[in-house]
This record gives structure tokens, C-alpha cells and sequence, in this order.
């Protein structure tokens, strides 16, 4: 994960600066440049889940950083779930491990949540 | 916004529930307590991008979400797929006879040059084989596809197939172009199979 202290040294105009992989195996999922710094407020469910939780008791966590990223094309290597509730949500291509995001249906646009992914470039 | 690649390639993952389409290793460990948000709701498809000839190519690829219980599959999720790998698993006689069906099902809902491989999956399973790697090739032979045994489990061939099918759909993409658009002047040769190896597919995930 990437700290919430250090994400204002990954912003150069607007994008982000490094490459983005995955926390867990380092793949690649976003070439620097490519995503558009965005905030907004959203519950997106948390990777690990209680097993006694019922359908409608997601466990979630509000996120507020995000990279926007227009095109789902413009991902290196990146995975989509199923729908649910209007989204689908980004995962690792290789490791499969996620939320990292989600893909909203309506607009087509992919967001990326800054604290669940790295930033380097290598 | 320019784009940012050569190609872009929609392919499928076909064939009989179980046959490992989607074999997903979930390498973190699931205690009594927690389960995965992601594994409860699955996966739809990923996006991969590869380079071939230094061409930069966007692959799309679709499990099947299950449509294949019903031993059918619509039109809708055929359409604009370029390239199928056809799965069958190397421990069950029914799935491999099962790929004549799934490819008559290809013929009456895929446009007609839809690229097409054979993989014999779970081939690290040697004690169970029921299929012998002759007759997943004779097969093949009569499609005239191209085949592999692959292990998705044991990362063999897979990364393999997925650049051949890409490799082969690139070859024809080029070909209708060239055909649409002849060169000017000379011909200019290329290097045969100037393919980048990544890491990226050889998990244990067909996907």
C-alpha cells in the first residue's frame, strides 16, 4: 500500500509520476502518466472480508484518492470483476487480489485507489 | 487522446465447466474468519498488454462466466471475439470430447475467421490422463488449429499459447491490411519472432 502522507510526491501535473503495481506481486497496472489525479469520496469493499457478514453487511472503507483513468485500455495489466450495484471492480491481473478500484458503468471511467496500489517504477 | 497501442484483441476462454479455465490461486492465506471480497463475486475479464514485432498489442480476454453449464453460448458474448482458445482438460475424456460441440457452437455464433486454439489442460496431472497428447494434436489436425498442452497449475505453455493465438491473429490482421492497402516500393523483411518474455500469465490462472 501507499501511505496517504506521501501521496502529494506522486502527483507531477496532475498525473501520477511512476509506474502503479500491485502491492502484492508488482505487476505492472499503470504506466506513469497515464492516470489523472481525482478525489472523491467512496466505500469501496475491503479485501478481506468477516465470513460471518450477510450479503447487504459489506465490509468497506471510505476512500478518497484516486487515479482516473478514462480509457480501460490504457491499463498495462488489470483485472475486472463482476458487476455489482452499477461497478465492477479492479483487481490484480496476476494475483487477482482487490479492490484496487472500480470501473463505474455508467461513464466508462476506471478509478484506482492510490492507497491500495504501489508506486515505483521497477 | 492518442492511443496507446498497435492492436487490440478480444479473445475467449472456451470449454467444459472444470477444465480449469479459470484456475485462480488465491496465494494469501484464507483463515476461518475472513474470505476474499473478490472471490465471491469472480472475475469478468482482464486486460493484458503484450509486444510482438514491437508492436504493442492489447489483449481482452473473457472466461466464460459460467454460460458454459448451459452447454451453450449466446451470440451477444461472441461478438467482436478475434481469437477462442478451446480448453478441455487432459483427466476427462467428456471435455475433450465435448471441444466438436463447442466448436459447432463457434461456427453458428463467431464471425467465420475468429482465430482458433486447442489446449489440452492439467497436463502436470500425468497419472489421471485420459487423453493421450496424439489425438488433442489429430484433433487439432482436423480443425486445422493449432494445439498445446498446457498446465496452468505448473505455468506450462500458457503465457506460450496466449502468444501464439495473439502472434497468429496479428499475422492476419496484417495481412487484410496489406491486402487492403498494398506497399509502396519494396518489401521489407522482418525478424521472424521478436517476442518480449514476461512473467505475465504464467500463474496458475488461465486467465
Amino acid at each position: 500500500m501507499t501511505e496517504e502522507a506521501v501521496f502529494p510526491d506522486q502527483i507531477v501535473d496532475g498525473k501520477n509520476k511512476t509506474n502503479v503495481r500491485c502491492q502484492f506481486c508488482n505487476s505492472l497496472m499503470l504506466k506513469a502518466q497515464e492516470g489523472s489525479y481525482n478525489e472523491q469520496e467512496v466505500d469501496v469493499p475491503l479485501m478481506m472480508q468477516k465470513q460471518d457478514r450477510t450479503a447487504e453487511d459489506l465490509n468497506t472503507e471510505s476512500l478518497k484518492h484516486f487515479w482516473l483513468v478514462k480509457d480501460m485500455m490504457t491499463f498495462e495489466n488489470i483485472g475486472f470483476s463482476h458487476s455489482v450495484n452499477g461497478k465492477k471492480f479492479l483487481v490484480c491481473a496476476d494475483c487477482e487480489r482487490g479492490p484496487v478500484g472500480y470501473h463505474d458503468l455508467t461513464t466508462q471511467h476506471c478509478f484506482l485507489a492510490l492507497k491500495r496500489v504501489l508506486h515505483k517504477d521497477s | 487522446m492518442a492511443k496507446t497501442y498497435d492492436y487490440l484483441f478480444k479473445l475467449l476462454l472456451i470449454g467444459d465447466s472444470g477444465v480449469g479455465k479459470t484456475c485462480i490461486l488465491f496465494r494469501f492465506s484464507e483463515d476461518a474468519f475472513n474470505t476474499t471480497f473478490i472471490s465471491t463475486i469472480g472475475i469478468d475479464f482482464k486486460i493484458r498488454t503484450i509486444e510482438l514485432d514491437n508492436k504493442k498489442i492489447k489483449l481482452q480476454i473473457w472466461d466464460t462466466a459460467g454460460q458454459e453449464r448451459f452447454r451453450t453460448i449466446t451470440t451477444a458474448y461472441y461478438r467482436g471475439a478475434m481469437g477462442i482458445m478451446l480448453v478441455y482438460d487432459i483427466t476427462q475424456e467428456k471435455s475433450f470430447e465435448n471441444i466438436k460441440n463447442w466448436i459447432r457452437n463457434i461456427e453458428e455464433n463467431a464471425s467465420a475467421d475468429v482465430e482458433k486454439m486447442l489446449l489440452g489442460n492439467k497436463c502436470e496431472l500425468t497419472d489421471k490422463r485420459q487423453v493421450s497428447k496424439e489425438r488433442g494434436e489429430q484433433l487439432a489436425i482436423e480443425y486445422g488449429i493449432k494445439f498445446m498442452e498446457t498446465s496452468a497449475k505448473a505455468s506450462i505453455n500458457v503465457e506460450e499459447a496466449f502468444l501464439t493465438l495473439a502472434s497468429d491473429i496479428k499475422a492476419k490482421t496484417e495481412k487484410r491490411m496489406e491486402a487492403n492497402n498494398p506497399p509502396k516500393g519494396g518489401h521489407q523483411l522482418k525478424p521472424m519472432d521478436s517476442r518480449t518474455k514476461d512473467s505475465w500469465l504464467s500463474r496458475c490462472s488461465l486467465l
